[in-house]
């Protein structure tokens, strides 16, 4: 940690190197500890699982939720995927799904190059949004598909009983494998031009964010993709949760074999996404401590940490006992990151250097303050 | 800080030397015998075998695919697959314990190779390299579609060799990932990729052409087509063929080796693959042994993979239409009693016994698509020992075993012979002069293994292995935790290959093709600085 970092004490500034020791005392005392939030880039990641294993803590993310909608499927029945430069590159129809996707990335239709063809491949390119909501507002009331290519993209409300967008999607899947809905003729008549594109597609790219899509949504979309490979090529975009959650995730899943939600109390890392829920073992009074990382946002969580490594700006309200300002990843200091559009974890040189402490410093100043065991 | 290993056999074979001695190490290198100096650490290592460190050139071990693998499949983590997919920490623990101090992972594609050199950096106590793979990448594509020359491809690959770190170019199933992004199902030799006349034919001899232009030490690395097929030993002999008297690797080599003979139209072809072998100098080959037992299959090979969606076991894959190359991860289940699997593994161990120069051939189960790199100190007993093989055989299917000739070879691998095929032969392909032997100067990475009668408990667990001279291992545990390096190529290239590049980057994919470069050792948490290792002039 630089001499700039910022501590607090019981409300009070105090030196970092003080906080450091005062935390590590906290956590020592502890019978059962918690790492939660996990805002932070892959050397944040790697000093987690240190100090979660030198203290036989757990580890969780704030955006977890996201993650296992994604993640259960994946590893219950595997997928078919594709990147963000072969979408661009190839996709001659690209089918978002549900909402969000804007908030996942900001960037997603200018990355994309959603309103241009593809220039691998050539040809047109249709884009399609099946049940958007809010960030589409303006969006058409009568729903179409054109069969032509074109900039816009054409959005296809929920067409189910309820607005839902799970039997939406179960419909178009049974359509597109030739079986009978339970949709009424004007419903399932525009999910049958939506199907007809899809089949005819050359290179098709299913777009979603498990932000807002649940399991069993997922699960439909890899099987009506799975589906769609008998005969073309299909593959999905899942987009990555928030708050650095996909290099977390492969950061702890190479150190540990698992993703978030994984304890080190006993000699190998134990995975159990519902034991290990920070939210579940704070309000059980199972964790005695919580640590909760979030570099890239001062949004407090909704129980009151221990120990807490955060944005200047974050407001608790009640003050956690020990409080490290950190840095941003990418921003404040170097970083590998999940870059969106790169579809991978990058190097993120810092954009406006800080000596602000990052995560993996002030992380690595507790455990090594930690009593010898 | 000189240190002394006195009474081991020495094993040497680039150095001609295979005798009872002593071993001296001084400040991480070998050195001669000093006058009058006193060691300040002697290890007797009487009853020993003393070797290079182990080298192993191909072994998937990280990555985005190796870790899509990892996640794929939790659940078997409490029975083998902590071995098929171990975390970096138990990947250094394990090889090293086998006397091992580098592996080179041999599929990154360049876009992913900021993550692969993450997961390297966090492996302990061995050296660590990656091949990037080319060949189905679309910039290459275009190159080669627009005849822009052999200066042009050459200059793009340095450039990517450069920007991802690499040790040299791997080519898996050239032309068939981006064939496959347009619905082909199936890509040989002399297939197109659609919409051009480039075939993989052409993909293979442009890369090697770069290869050989470049100087780079490791010649290409080669997976080839039809991977896994019956009959798919004329693929592998056609590929020899069109190598010209370039060189080439090709790597496990074993699932090339099928005949469709017998009664159930697969055999094995492995004498006729040996006898190619032998008769081309300018082949190498690693096997890609099969093993008996759970594992996964991670692989580039995003059709191959593709297609063997329906035999996955447990029923999962996950099929990655990725930049370049992708990957597909399908887990997979080696049993004794199924008649392919069977004929797989007598393949693998006819070409190790056939190809009689273990210069050329190198031991690897293509971890974990074989078999777990654990596995390794029973395939050495399979080696070394005719009486291991005839055990074996008997508890397998007796029509897998009329289609091979394993029964008939004799041939036991020597202790020279090993040292050769996992130390010697592996540095001087991957041109690492001071790695894979015992002479002045060579890097202090040393191997001593009690000699048994039980082989593969002899090479499980290694007496003691020295990194830089440091002792890691003793009787197989870990007793220190070093970081080793990172090493790369770095060949030199006309920058002007930075312009196209970036315009095409910046039009068709919207980045810079900057950003996927991997940045210095420091970033990515390493201690060491990357090694380079010097191209031919
Ligand atoms: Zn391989």
């Amino acid at each position: 940690m630089t001499e700039l970092a910022k501590a607090w004490l019981n409300g009070q500034p105090v030196a970092p190197a003080r906080a450091a020791a005062a935390a590590a005392s906290l956590l020592a005392a502890s019978r059962s500890a918690v790492l939660a939030g996990l805002g932070t880039d892959v050397a944040g990641a790697r000093a987690s699982v240190a100090l979660a294993r030198a203290i036989g803590a757990s580890i969780d993310h704030m955006d977890a939720e996201a993650v296992f909608a994604n993640l259960e499927v994946m590893r219950r029945a595997g997928w078919i995927v594709t990147t963000p430069l072969q979408t661009r590159a190839r996709a001659d129809v690209v089918l978002l799904v549900g909402d969000g996707l804007l908030e996942a990335w900001p960037d997603m239709a200018a990355r994309l190059a959603l309103s241009e063809a593809p220039r691998v491949t050539g040809g047109g390119r249709q884009v399609v949004h099946l049940c958007p909501g809010a960030e589409l507002a303006e969006s058409t009331a009568t729903p179409r598909v054109m069969a032509t290519p074109g900039p816009a993209i054409h959005v296809l409300p929920t067409v189910a009983a309820g607005k839902l967008v799970l039997p939406t999607l179960a419909a178009l899947r049974a359509i597109v494998a030739g079986r009978n809905t339970s949709l009424d003729e004007a419903a399932a008549a525009s999910l049958r031009n939506l199907a007809a594109t899809l089949t005819a597609a050359r290179f098709g790219v299913i777009v979603w964010s498990s932000a807002t899509l649940d399991t069993l949504a997922v699960e439909m979309l890899c099987g009506l993709i799975d589906d769609l490979n008998r005969t073309t090529r299909f593959a999905g975009l899942p987009l990555a949760p928030a708050n650095g959650a996909e290099a977390v995730t492969q950061t702890l899943t190479w150190t540990t074999g698992f993703p978030p939600r994984t304890g080190f109390a006993a000699p190998a890392p134990q995975h159990d996404p519902w034991r290990f829920d920070a939210g579940r073992l704070i309000a059980s009074g199972e964790a005695d401590a919580a640590v909760w990382i979030s570099a890239f946002s001062p949004k407090p969580p909704d129980w009151e940490p221990t120990i807490a490594l955060v944005p200047a700006g974050t407001a608790f309200p009640t003050p956690p006992q020990v409080v490290f300002e950190v840095g941003c990843p990418g921003r404040d200091h170097d970083a590998m990151l999940f870059d969106p559009a790169l579809g991978g974890i990058a190097f993120a040189a810092a954009s406006t250097p800080s000596a602000t402490a990052s995560v993996a410093g002030v992380l690595a100043a507790i455990t090594e303050a930690l009593p010898p065991c | 800080m000189l240190t002394r290993l006195t009474g081991g056999r020495i094993v040497d074979p680039s150095n001609g030397r295979d005798d009872i001695g002593d071993l001296w190490l001084r400040d991480g290198r070998i050195v001669a015998r000093p006058d009058g100096a006193q060691a300040d650490e002697t290890h007797d290592v009487t009853g020993c075998v003393v070797m290079a460190g182990g080298i192993d050139i191909h072994t998937h071990v990280a990555g985005t695919n190796v870790n899509t693998a990892r996640l794929l499949l939790p659940e078997l983590r409490a029975a083998t697959a902590a071995e098929s997919v171990p975390i970096t920490e138990t990947i250094g623990r394990l090889y090293a314990a086998m006397g091992y101090t580098m592996v080179v992972e041999p599929a990154i594609s360049p876009h992913v190779a900021p993550q692969a050199h993450l997961e390297l950096a966090d492996i302990p106590l061995i050296d660590t390299a990656i091949l990037a793979v080319l060949g189905n990448d679309d910039y290459l594509l275009r190159l080669m579609a627009a005849n822009e020359g052999g200066a042009a491809v050459a200059d793009y690959a340095a450039r990517v060799l450069s920007g991802s770190r690499a040790i040299g170019i791997k080519a898996i199933n050239p032309g068939a990932a981006a064939a496959f992004k347009s619905n082909m199902r199936s890509f040989g030799l002399d297939d197109a990729v659609p919409n051009s006349d480039i075939t993989s034919r052409a993909i293979i001899n442009t890369l090697q052409a770069a290869t050989e232009t470049l100087g780079l030490p490791h010649p290409l690395h080669l997976h080839c087509s039809n991977l896994g097929m019956p009959g798919n030993a004329e693929t592998a002999l056609a590929t020899m063929d069109a190598a010209g008297d370039t060189r080439l690797h090709i790597a496990h080599l074993q699932f090339y080796a099928y005949g469709k003979e017998g009664k159930r139209g697969f055999s094995s072809a492995a004498p006729r693959l040996a006898e190619a072998v032998n008769a081309k100098r300018n082949i190498t080959a690693d096997i890609g042994q099969v093993m008996f037992g759970q594992t996964v299959t991670i692989s580039s090979d995003v059709l191959r993979q593709f297609n063997a969606r329906g035999s996955a076991r447990p029923r999962k894959s996950v099929i990655i239409d990725g930049d370049g190359n992708g990957g597909g991860i399908v887990p997979y289940r080696y049993r004794k009693t199924d008649f392919f699997n069977a004929v797989q593994w007598a393949a693998g161990l006819e070409l190790f016994l056939l190809i009689n120069d273990p210069w050329r051939v190198f031991f690897t189960t293509d971890h974990p698509n074989g078999a777990p790199f654990t596995a390794y100190p029973d395939l050495l007993a399979l080696l070394m020992d005719r009486s291991v093989r005839a055990q074996h055989m008997e508890t397998l299917p007796r029509e897998a075993m009329e289609v091979t000739t394993l029964a008939s070879i004799t041939r036991e691998y020597t202790l020279p012979e090993i040292a050769i095929m996992t130390r010697a032969a592996p540095a001087r392909l991957l041109g690492l002069a001071d790695r894979g032997h015992l002479g002045t100067g060579a890097r202090a990475d040393v191997a001593v293994y009690r000699t048994q009668p039980d082989i593969a408990a002899m090479f499980r667990d290694a007496a003691l292995v020295l990194k830089d001279g440091v002792p890691i291992i003793r009787d197989g545990v870990p007793v220190a935790r070093p970081f080793g390096r990172g090493v790369t190529v770095r060949p030199e290239f006309d920058t002007a290959i930075n312009r196209g590049l970036s315009d095409f980057y910046e039009r068709v994919y919207g980045v810079s093709h900057a950003a996927f470069d991997v940045p210095g050792a420091e970033v990515l948490g390493r201690s060491q600085a990357f090694e380079a290792v010097p191209c031919r002039t």
